[in-house]
């Protein structure tokens, strides 16, 4: 695996907070890393010391194999970088705030500027002054300084912030499209887990400082709780019928079944059958998938309650 | 070099761009003006003598000449050169963190080490501007004024005098970026720069035996306009001068190269 951002056992503690505690991340190429945590997980922080902003309490942090370090300037020609919420000189246009950045990238490309410009669709916003722009077009205008090099990491705090849905959807888009085409690897934090769902490749769940887990978007759809649930007229019956079966039933307050193991997710069809030969004909049965945000605060209630 | 050159050319574009580079000027044109009106009044007392403020403060100018001018205008530049370099200072390297901008400079291509280099620079050159702004437009108005003595030795042996303590008085401005890059913000550098100007007052008239190692008194001591009472500066006074500013400059390169960045 070619890792292109990693990080071992990463710390930064503030006296004995322990704002991120030994985290050790690996990034291949062409991955899209969704890093996600609650507000004040460590996100921020992570990323802050991938960029060199904060200097680690311990553990280090390496970008295409060099170790991050603030003074070693050219590892920074290929990152491009959003963190927390994008701000520009107030009094500077769209497009002067772009030269700005070009010339601190030592992009020699003058039309650099004008292509971002078009692709982050500013075209309309270009002249106007950053203090005079909306948050979604702030936001644009954040993610065209973080992509205006064509960097080959990038590395997105909460890049959705302030973006309306559209704006969002042509986001993701972007993104998926500059990681399956042009093997752009990113590393995107969010305390939306439904969002980065949708694009990431994998899934790092980071809370109070620790690094919870860790799992392709496959093995984390795997790993999500899923049931059947059932409605009869004879609830108690059904429930005893199923379990002497050996499924798994509890009774929930809204008075349906939750039927778990066997094939009842997979083949709700044999647990119906078996229900109608029995005389407990289900008026509802319905497979019950747990959302991703229920997903994400049983793992962080789960594994992080353990801290 | 290359990261030297783009990081100073981003900071002319923000300084050009900016409403303070011209507000500054300004107003160091217009303290110019007031200086040569206010010796207009001293030549021709009549002209204020409805007004009371005016014609007290035209009365405290013993004479209403070039020397006298002259001499008023260095004192005004000692005075204004270290509040104007610091007020410019602290909007130059200040303005980053009030405009949240700082993350985005800090990891690229040019070093933090330029990008510090080049704000020092600017900081520097644009300070000078302003007393040679206060310069020009007060001989102009002085002139325009027709006030009496003027001789173009004096004027050359001036202009000298008063670039030399401009250029010491400006040097001063990196303890001033260091504050406000540790605070990360505009008050506490406005309360050191307040504060240097009362000690400077304080150690000019009641400890004199000290200005020629503080800092901040030693461009007056060089320059001649600290008064009788105060002793010369020495070979001390340079290095101490040099030093502060040396070091004010290292401590702000160093707070941006090690210091975390939040």
């Amino acid at each position: 695996m070619d890792t292109v951002i990693k990080t071992e056992n990463l710390s930064k503690h503030y006296g004995r907070l322990k704002a991120v505690d030994r985290v050790s991340i690996n990034v291949a190429k062409g991955e899209i890393y969704g890093f996600l945590g609650l507000n004040g997980a460590g996100k921020t922080t992570t990323i802050r010391m991938l960029l060199g902003l904060v200097a680690p309490t311990a553990g280090a942090s390496y970008l295409n194999g060099i170790k991050v370090c603030p003074g070693n300037t050219d590892m920074w020609k290929d990152v491009g970088y959003l963190v927390e919420v994008p701000y520009s000189y107030p009094d500077l246009s769209v497009r002067e705030n772009l030269e700005i950045i070009r010339r601190l990238r030592f992009i020699s490309e003058k039309n650099c500027v004008a292509r971002i410009i078009e692709d982050m669709k500013l075209d309309q916003y270009a002249d106007v002054i950053a203090k005079n722009l909306s948050q979604g077009n702030a936001q644009r205008l954040g993610l065209a300084k973080a992509l205006i090099h064509n960097p080959g990491i990038l590395l997105l705090d909460e890049p959705a912030n302030g973006l309306d849905p559209a704006g969002i959807v042509e986001i993701r888009e972007m993104l998926t499209d500059l990681a399956v085409n042009r093997g752009v690897t990113t590393f995107i934090s969010s305390h939306i887990l439904g969002e980065i769902s949708k694009f990431a490749t994998r899934i790092g769940i980071i809370h109070k400082g620790s690094l919870l887990q860790e799992s392709s978007v496959h093995e984390m759809e795997r790993s999500r709780k899923n049931c059947l649930q059932v409605r009869t007229k004879d609830l108690n019956g059904a429930g005893t019928l199923l379990e002497k079966r050996g499924y798994k039933v509890t009774l929930t307050e809204e008075n349906l079944l939750e039927v778990t193991g066997k094939d009842a997710v997979s083949e709700p069809e044999n647990m119906s059958e078996i229900l109608v030969r029995s005389g407990f004909a289900p008026s509802l049965l319905k497979v019950e998938e747990e959302d991703l945000e229920t997903f994400f605060l049983r793992v962080i209630d789960t594994k992080g309650g353990v801290k | 070099m290359k990261g030297f050159y783009a990081a100073l050319i981003t900071e002319i574009m923000k300084a050009v761009k900016s409403k303070m580079l011209w507000i500054t000027l300004l107003f160091f044109a217009f303290i110019a003006v007031m200086m040569g009106l206010l010796m207009l009044v001293a030549k021709h007392p009549e002209i204020a003598e409805n007004s009371a403020i005016i014609s007290t403060k035209a009365s405290l100018i013993s004479k209403a000449d070039w020397p006298t001018y002259l001499a008023l205008l260095l004192q005004m530049a000692l005075v204004l050169g270290s509040l104007g370099s610091g007020i410019v200072t602290i909007w130059i390297f200040g303005r980053e963190y009030s405009d949240r901008v700082i993350k985005d400079i800090l990891a690229l291509p040019v070093s933090r080490f330029n990008i510090v280099l080049s704000k020092s620079v600017i900081t520097f050159v644009w300070s000078f501007l302003l007393l040679l702004i206060l310069l020009v437009a007060a001989i102009f108005t002085g002139m325009l004024v027709k006030l009496d003595g003027w001789t173009n030795q004096s004027i050359i042996q001036f202009a000298s005098t008063f670039t030399a303590s401009s250029l010491l008085t400006i040097l001063l401005f990196t303890p001033v970026s260091l504050i406000t890059c540790i605070s990360r913000g505009y008050l506490l550098p406005v309360g050191f720069i307040i504060l240097t100007m009362i000690v400077t007052q304080l150690v000019g008239v009641g400890l004199t035996a000290v200005s020629p190692y503080f800092p901040w008194a030693i461009p007056a001591l060089i320059s001649g306009v600290a008064g009788p009472g105060n002793p010369e500066a020495n070979i001390f006074s340079w290095f101490i001068l040099g030093i502060t500013s040396l070091l004010g400059f290292a401590g702000t390169a160093a707070w941006w190269r090690y210091a975390d960045q939040h």
